[in-house]
């Protein structure tokens, strides 16, 4: 027992390195996929026939391709040298979660019940208007469980990115094992090391949710 | 007294569904009229032509002089149109007051401090002063439905709008709301109410107008209607409903 907790602590430094990058990787997509998702989003809501399908056949795809197939596809067939190695890993996990962000923000949205828009708009403001004061207050809130849902997904996924060599968390849990063999002390490290990010972001989200309500009595 | 409401052989359809088939009628300032008839009739769907949250397909609609067909800003165009709907569709996220200054605010209508005066003071006449800085979610049917006649006649409207206002009350709430707006008549407010309060219609309009199928069946002051229907199908809707 005590040599388990020791070796943690011999590794710990080395493991944080890791877990420095997977956090930049993941908020860096997130913001790629934040940014993505809403312009898929203003498409399938557009009415426009034409843009719905788009976006739909946009979701289809990413939602259809395993991570691995895309980064392995995107990093090696199609990026190659081009870019860095860590601007290719925040995009290739963006892309993926583009497709899920703009669902979230679409259903969001659409949950918003239309009397709302009607009531808005017949004070005589304009959709614009409606959207920024009167919808997309509501709609977020509504949105905040699923995002953060999708901030711990992405999360989670950056470990897949080890197999385009990002020395994330996992990756280099890998390099370590490699050398020493120790699979169980160092995996399950890792696996400790994730759990508490992650229970740590669960926490956040709860008491920006309840400090965004608005329906207590 | 000139014409508020103008409507020239409207016509709307749903798809396949013809809901309103050549509806003319007029609206003239300081009138209460009443339009009543059986669910599918199209009497809503007629009132959301007035402001354009429906689309129509023929006709004309003259609002306040302005001819809806050749409205530039459809959104300037609804200022002046006050609507009451039958779910309230009150703003969740905003507290009372909020919701009746937000509009008149945010379209430069008012000053915020004017804006606040005036809902104060409207407040006071819906007889919720006191509710002010509650969120909607704590308020009863009735008083939500108080609240969005205050909304709405915030903006100063010249017309009012109501649909089925009552519709979605309990039946204790009907009351209190259907006070609100008596007091808005006798103060000489231009009001169309789409309505199953046969009693409100007897009392305080000063026409109604019968529909069925899209059409305006008969229209006729409240006495001549209720005592006295014209058609046969008035005959058998008020023997139905009374």
């Amino acid at each position: 027992m005590i040599a388990y907790f020791s070796m943690f602590g011999q590794y710990l430094p080395r493991l944080l390195e890791g877990l420095r990058l997977t956090m930049v990787i993941a908020i860096c997509g997130i913001l790629i996929a934040v940014v993505l998702g809403i312009i898929i989003c203003i498409l399938s809501i557009s009415g426009k026939s034409v843009l719905v399908k788009a976006a739909n056949l946009y979701i289809t795809i990413i939602r259809g391709i395993p991570l691995m197939i895309l980064a392995l596809f995107l990093y090696f067939g199609v990026i190659k040298n081009a870019l860095p190695l860590l601007v290719s890993a925040s995009l290739i996990l963006g892309l993926n979660a583009s497709a899920y962000m703009a669902e979230i923000f679409r259903a969001g949205i659409q949950a918003i019940d239309y009397g709302q828009m009607e009531a808005a708009r017949s004070l005589g403001l304009s959709y614009m208007q409606t959207m920024r004061k009167i919808i997309l207050p509501q709609a977020v809130k509504i949105m905040i469980p699923s995002l953060m849902n999708q901030f711990i997904t992405s999360l989670k996924d950056t470990a897949i990115l080890s197999a385009i060599s990002v020395n994330e968390l996992t990756m280099c849990a890998k390099t370590i094992i490699a050398r020493n063999y120790k699979a169980f002390e160092i995996y399950s490290y890792a696996a400790i090391i994730y759990i508490i990010i992650i229970t740590a972001l669960t926490l956040l989200s709860r008491r920006v949710e309840q400090r965004l309500s608005y329906d207590k009595r | 007294m000139g014409h508020i409401i103008e409507v020239r052989h409207l016509h709307k359809v749903f798809g396949e569904l013809e809901v309103l088939r050549d509806i003319s009628f007029t609206v003239s300032e300081g009138e209460v009229v009443c339009v009543i008839g059986p669910s599918g009739s199209g009497k809503s769907t007629l009132l959301r032509c007035l402001n354009r949250l429906e689309e129509t397909q023929g006709g004309e609609i003259e609002v306040l002089g302005h001819k809806l067909s050749e409205v530039k800003d459809i959104n300037r165009y609804r200022e002046d149109i006050g609507m009451v709907f039958q779910q309230f569709n009150l703003f969740p996220n905003y507290s009372v007051l909020e919701n009746l200054t937000l509009a008149p605010v945010m379209l430069k209508k008012m000053s915020k401090e004017a804006a606040v005066a005036k809902a104060e003071e409207l407040l006071a006449v819906v007889g919720l002063s006191e509710k002010r800085d509650v969120f909607p979610v704590t308020l009863s049917g009735g008083q939500k439905q108080r609240v969005a006649i205050a909304r709405a006649l915030a903006m100063n409207p010249k017309v009012m709008l109501f649909d089925e206002p009552t519709s979605a009350l309990d039946p204790e709430m009907v009351g209190e709301v259907l006070d609100v707006m008596k007091g808005l008549a006798q103060e000489g407010m231009t009001m169309v109410v789409v309505t199953h309060e046969m009693g409100f219609a007897r009392e305080v309009a000063d026409r109604v107008v019968f529909m069925e199928d899209g059409f305006i069946v008969e229209e006729s002051s409240p006495a001549e209607m209720f005592q006295n229907p014209k058609s046969d199908r008035c005959r058998e809707f008020l023997k139905s409903v009374l």
